[in-house]
């Protein structure tokens, strides 16, 4: 069994390898990017004492299901990036090595001190990575909102300290949990917005759009599936476990998650950027894991997470590459597209029905229990408006992918000859990553207790959250 | 009082980076918001005619009149990264210069179109 | 065969078919030909094993007649139709996809037909919309498919809220006990039966869900609409059966207001199916496409089974289960006669076409026959369940929706007659001279189909026994049948014997017609225009403007596409806002919001505490 501090010490040392080994460097990254993974399978759960020094009063770090399960998802997805876009990835090594210490730092630290450091070290990196769009602009207004963020995060974190006296998190929550809810109103706000910018919330995520909108294949799939959900387990470790909220300010914490999946499934609708679209909603997809974080419905918001993640990341890195190629992402003007790429197609379709909540995909299942969470806590507003917004993100998903599909003037039929030309969107590594990917959501989706079992294992979510429905009790004949 | 003048510190820088479009008076807002949160820090772990936080022979008498040693270690990591945070974005700055000749980000194609 | 194995190899089989038709086009079209029949024929042979329950991992199935019964009609859709599907396969764009999804969809209605719960039922449902709406697109308009989708969506969003909203209440997913399970609690019953029946509305095209039905029957592949308005409407009333049967409707709001005897919502649905009939005819009168018109008439026509269905009583109930037969043999033939013409000319606008009953005889005959029964005139199936909706309707007293229904039937000359009178009657266009019928292989599906109907209205009491055994199993009077007549408390009908004196009186017309023939054939362009050029020899044809005068009196009534177009304006207008509001190149907007949230973060925790 390993310790799972070798996870942020093996990337962060080989970080500082990379730049002597400049030669090397991309191997150094696809290393270490493949090791994180294997790790992931070797890694000892339970807490981890650094320093000699035991909790509240030392640093640790806490491995349970939940920081396994973001741990899982960054880290494969991250292999994933790295695989897909080797070329572009490697003039990262150093940058992305970092990354990946601090996305792992993150999603294991049981402190809220440390958790700002390792925020920062992935935000710094992710402020370096942003500037490969040629808009510094856009990477400045990032910067200028991350540093916003972080100095509100901070001083949210030291009012938290002046009022409990400690900075690790089992011990605040079980302070926090005996104070006076308004009291914490305040160090919520500053905490929110500092995660906020990251997690792409509403009123934090202005730079979004700039960022992304001008994404390549690996930063697109790296700030979308990557950082987003590394940034959006954060949220859920502090607003779903460590700083409960009650009364007005929960509601207030659902009402901007809400408020952030509405909007932005509303701006996705009259884009015809595909990035655009899919940054849209992929800000909409995170207001929804917020507002469940913020419901407390750790399981569900936990499904979505990893629901979206892994579709923006096929959508993502195709977009990304369709930018690159065709020197545009205008859907309009890429009208049968995937003629020529029919399996990448059919990844990006997979991707997508699966986000909208189709069945037999895992996005289906993650809707499900988001649904019967909701439900079960006699809850019929919410999930009426989410329903809503499912529909308007159908909408324009299949608007898309009707226009990716089949070439041709409306009111003719199609013509094969108007779509657009070219083939091999993906070099043949690249290809068999994100069809992989694609196949593990529909495989995901065909077995889904078995990805619930394997998402909520050894019950350790926290508040022993676990799956809200069990397909397999429901049904016939019982 | 001195935690009150930190948190005009910080509302001051805010409001500089609210108020100018220019890129380096950006970065200087920053900086002053940081120098209030960490002044805030040190507020916190104040103690009145408190010692500094070292074991030594003669400060074991008084035991529980030691500054917070925590506030200070968290101030001195936030002035690192601040650094860190400073210098890059002068990096930006300087690449914006480079390509649209302006440190204003109404001139320098950050308008809204992306 | 248990359903799932069933299943299993349907969609291996249309895996299968995908990598043949990537081989060869038209081996791949056959192989739709044969496995869809293979389906038929399994259906067919399951009756007997009807009343079973299974399950398969987390889907679970039930073997109901109702279920069989409307396999069996979606069955006769899908493999009467695949006999196109060889011939077209070269112009499809995707030809190995087209079969693909073809089949996929065949075996997600079987899926959902036997569906023993609401997972199952819903995911097979959703398969069924999203394969479709990907086989659409392949027609000739892509904003069609989106159009389906989109209100495919609604309703089943709608039904996914209800089904969880049931399971909620009631802790379970199969069909019967989740819904009863809801009797303690009207209000939340009232919400689960409106939410649920929504997607049987959308899918049936009920208003003021009907305007996906002209754009998709009207621009599907050639191949696909049949398919569309012959099967996969009838999904809807599927879900309106469940609506009122499994959902215990009437008993659960029996102590609700009552309009006529009805309870309330059970009454505005059937006002929506009543308002569904009069807006179907009245724009199928207008519309000059074809297929359009056949998707209007498809509109009235799931009016009149929605209304049937949702009376449940012994009379109206059965014309309404015996009218999705009728209507889905009638449109299927009559989508394919319109496809079989398109197949030779090329269009299905009826204006550029004329005269082709000289030229495809066998097609006008097929389609002759399918109108008149969508028209509701004897000796066709479709007179007979007709009659046993008015009857119904007579017996509760149901004023305004009997004078729509009979709104309906009227109109439905006005439609049924342009096409007949402009494709096949009147003058040949001189570029079709060289038409000829279509081949055996095509025909032969459009022969049977007509057949069915025929005997449908002849004998009835085939189908009806069917509809007796479900009605049965849905707890209400069986619809009294003697040997060969239908016996209601109006009085009866010996189909047989109106089909002998219709068959008089149609052979006295046809010798007439033979001995004392007095037509002379003249040409498209054989008239006198003080030597003025014809430059659209189409305005000369006599269906041009046909009804003008008539659709003159509501061509200012709204379009109802006009609400979704301002809907989807709004969203997108909302959408730009939030653009403009938090997104842009500078930081100052955010931190505008983020000191904004602050205010209220603030407010949340001092003054609403």
């Amino acid at each position: 069994m390993l310790n799972p501090v070798l996870t942020i010490a093996i990337p962060l040392g080989l970080s500082f390898l990379s730049v002597i080994l400049k030669k090397k460097r991309g191997w150094v990254l696809l290393a270490a990017a493949c090791a994180n993974v294997v790790m992931l399978f070797f890694l000892e759960k339970g807490e981890v004492v650094i320093g000699g020094f035991r909790a509240p009063f030392g640093i640790n770090l806490i491995l349970d299901a939940y920081a396994l399960a973001g741990m899982a998802v960054a880290g494969t997805l991250f292999l994933a990036a790295v695989l897909v876009s080797r070329d572009k990835a490697e003039r990262f090594s150093t940058v992305l090595l970092a990354a990946l210490a601090g996305i792992n730092g993150m999603l294991l630290t049981g402190d809220l001190f440390n958790l700002f450091v390792f925020m920062e070290i992935t935000a710094i990196s992710a402020y370096l990575l942003s500037s490969a769009g040629k808009k510094p602009e856009h990477s400045f207004n990032y910067l200028v909102l991350g540093s916003v963020g972080s100095v509100f995060y901070l001083l949210g974190l030291i009012l938290l300290y002046s009022m409990t006296g400690t900075l690790n998190m089992a011990e605040m929550s079980r302070l926090a949990g005996s104070m006076e809810p308004a009291a914490l109103a305040v160090p919520v706000f500053l905490i929110f917005t500092g995660i906020a910018v990251e997690a792409k919330l509403i009123p934090a995520g202005g730079w979004v759009r700039g960022v992304l909108g001008n994404s390549d294949s690996l930063t697109g799939a790296l700030f979308a599936s990557v950082y987003s959900g590394a940034a959006l387990f954060v949220f859920g470790r502090i607003f779903a476990d460590v700083l409960l909220s009650e009364g007005a300010v929960q509601i207030v914490l659902i009402l901007l998650g809400l408020l952030t999946f509405a909007f932005g499934e509303a701006a996705a609708f009259r884009q015809t950027s595909i990035r655009r679209i899919l940054l849209y909603s992929s800000i909409g997809q995170s207001g929804l894991a917020a507002m469940l974080f913020a419901t407390g419905l750790i399981f569900p918001a936990v499904l979505v997470i990893i629901s979206n993640s892994v579709s923006k990341f096929v959508m993502f890195t195709t977009a990304g590459k369709i930018t690159e190629i065709h020197g545009t992402d205008d859907y309009r003007e890429l009208g049968g597209l995937f003629r020529g790429n029919r399996l990448i197609g059919t990844a990006f379709t997979i991707s997508a029905l699966s986000l909208t909540g189709i069945p037999l995909l895992f996005g289906f299942y993650a809707k499900l229990n988001v649904l019967a969470a909701y439900f079960n806590g006699r809850n019929y507003f919410l999930p009426a408006v989410i329903l809503i917004l499912a529909m308007v993100e159908g909408a324009y998903f299949i608007r898309l992918l009707i226009r990716l599909w089949t070439p041709g003037k409306e009111g003719e039929e199609p013509d094969a000859g108007a779509a657009t030309k070219g083939t091999g969107l993906f070099k043949p590594v690249g290809a068999a990553v994100v069809f992989i990917l694609s196949m593990a959501i529909l495989a995901a989706g065909l077995l889904p207790d078995h990805a619930g079992e394997f998402i909520s294992s050894d019950g350790g979510l926290p508040g022993g959250d676990a799956p809200s429905i069990n397909l397999s009790l429901t049904k016939g004949g019982q | 009082m001195i935690r009150i003048a930190s948190l005009l510190l910080i509302l001051i820088g805010l409001y500089g980076i609210f108020s100018t479009r220019n890129i380096i008076k950006i970065l200087i807002g920053i900086n002053i918001m940081e120098l209030g949160v960490n002044i805030f820090i040190i507020t916190v772990g104040f103690v009145k005619d408190g010692l500094a936080p070292i074991l030594s022979p003669d400060s074991l008498s008084s035991a529980l009149n030691y500054v917070d040693p925590l506030a200070q270690a968290l101030v001195l990591t936030s002035i690192v990264i601040g650094l860190g945070i400073t210098a890059l974005g002068l990096v930006f700055a300087r690449k914006i210069h480079a390509k649209y000749g302006t440190y204003d980000l109404n001139k320098a194609g950050g308008g809204e179109d992306a | 065969m248990s359903i799932a194995v069933f299943l299993a190899i349907l969609i291996i089989l249309a895996a299968a078919s995908f990598f043949v038709t990537a081989a060869n086009k038209k081996a791949g079209g056959f192989a739709t030909v044969a496995v869809s029949l293979f389906a038929l024929a399994m259906v067919l042979s399951m009756k007997g094993s009807v009343g079973g329950e299974q399950s398969f991992m987390y889907l679970g199935f039930s073997i109901t007649t109702v279920g069989w019964y409307f396999s069996v009609v979606m069955l006769t859709a899908y493999s009467m139709t695949s006999f196109f599907n060889p011939f077209w396969m070269k112009k499809m764009i995707y030809p190995a996809g087209y079969n693909f999804l073809y089949l996929v969809s065949m075996a997600g209605t079987i899926g959902m037909f036997f569906a023993g719960d609401f997972i199952t039922l819903f995911i097979f449902w959703e398969t069924v919309v999203w394969s479709s709406a990907f086989i659409i697109q392949q027609g000739k308009s892509r904003k069609a498919s989106y159009v389906y989708y989109v209100l495919s969506a609604v309703g089943s969003m709608a039904t996914l809220f209800a089904i969880m909203l049931a399971y909620s209440v009631s802790g379970t997913f199969v069909i019967r006990d989740a819904f009863t399970g809801l009797a303690g609690s009207p209000g939340t019953a009232l919400v689960v039966f409106l939410a649920f029946i929504l997607s049987g509305l959308s899918k049936m095209g009920i208003f003021p869900f009907h305007v996906w039905l002209p754009e998709a029957h009207g621009s599907a592949p050639h191949t696909f609409s049949p398919v569309l308005s012959g099967g996969l409407v009838k999904m809807g009333a599927f879900i309106a059966f469940l609506s009122v049967t499994a959902f215990p409707a009437y008993e659960i709001f029996g102590d609700m207001l009552k309009i006529m005897g009805i309870p309330a919502p059970i009454y505005f649905l059937m006002l929506l199916g009543a308002l569904s009939i009069i807006i179907g005819t009245l724009m199928a009168i207008k519309q000059e496409d074809a297929k359009r018109l056949l998707a209007y008439s498809s509109v009235a026509n799931g009016g009149y089974i929605l209304i049937g269905i949702l009376m449940l009583d012994q009379v109206g109930f059965a014309g309404g289960m015996m009218h999705l037969m009728n209507h889905a043999l009638a449109s299927a033939a009559a989508f394919l006669a319109i496809a079989a013409v398109a197949y030779r000319t090329g269009t299905t606008k009826m204006s550029e076409m004329g005269g082709m009953i000289h030229r495809m005889p066998v097609t006008y005959l097929v389609y002759l026959i399918s109108i008149i029964s969508m028209a509701g005139i004897p000796p066709m199936g479709g007179f007979v369940s007709k009659w046993l909706v008015f009857q119904g309707l007579a017996d509760k007293g149901l004023l305004f929706i009997a004078a729509a229904a009979f709104f309906g039937s009227i109109g439905s000359f006005m439609y049924v007659f342009r096409p007949l009178s402009a494709v096949f009657l009147g003058q040949l266009f001189t570029r079709d001279k060289d038409v000829r019928e279509v081949g055996f292989f095509m025909m032969f599906p459009m022969v049977v189909l007509t057949l069915l109907t025929l005997a449908a209205g002849v004998f009835p009491n085939i189908i009806l026994r069917v509809v007796t055994e479900i009605q049965k199993s849905a707890g209400i009077e069986p619809v009294t049948l003697a040997r060969n007549t239908i016996v209601t408390t109006n009085g009866f009908l010996d189909a047989f014997r109106v089909f002998i004196v219709f068959g008089f009186g149609f052979a006295i017309a046809f010798v007439l017609f033979i001995v004392r023939r007095k037509s002379r054939k003249v040409g498209l362009m054989d008239t006198y225009t003080s030597a003025e050029f014809i430059h659209t020899p189409e305005l000369l044809h006599y269906s041009h403007s046909f009804y003008a005068p008539f659709e003159r009196l509501y061509d200012k009534a709204p379009d109802t596409m006009n609400m979704y177009k301002k809907i989807s304006a709004g969203i997108a207008e909302l959408g730009g806002l939030v653009e403009a509001v938090f997104y842009g190149g500078k930081p100052a907007k955010t931190i505008f919001w983020i000191m904004a949230a602050g205010m209220v973060f603030f407010l949340a925790g001092g003054v609403f505490r």
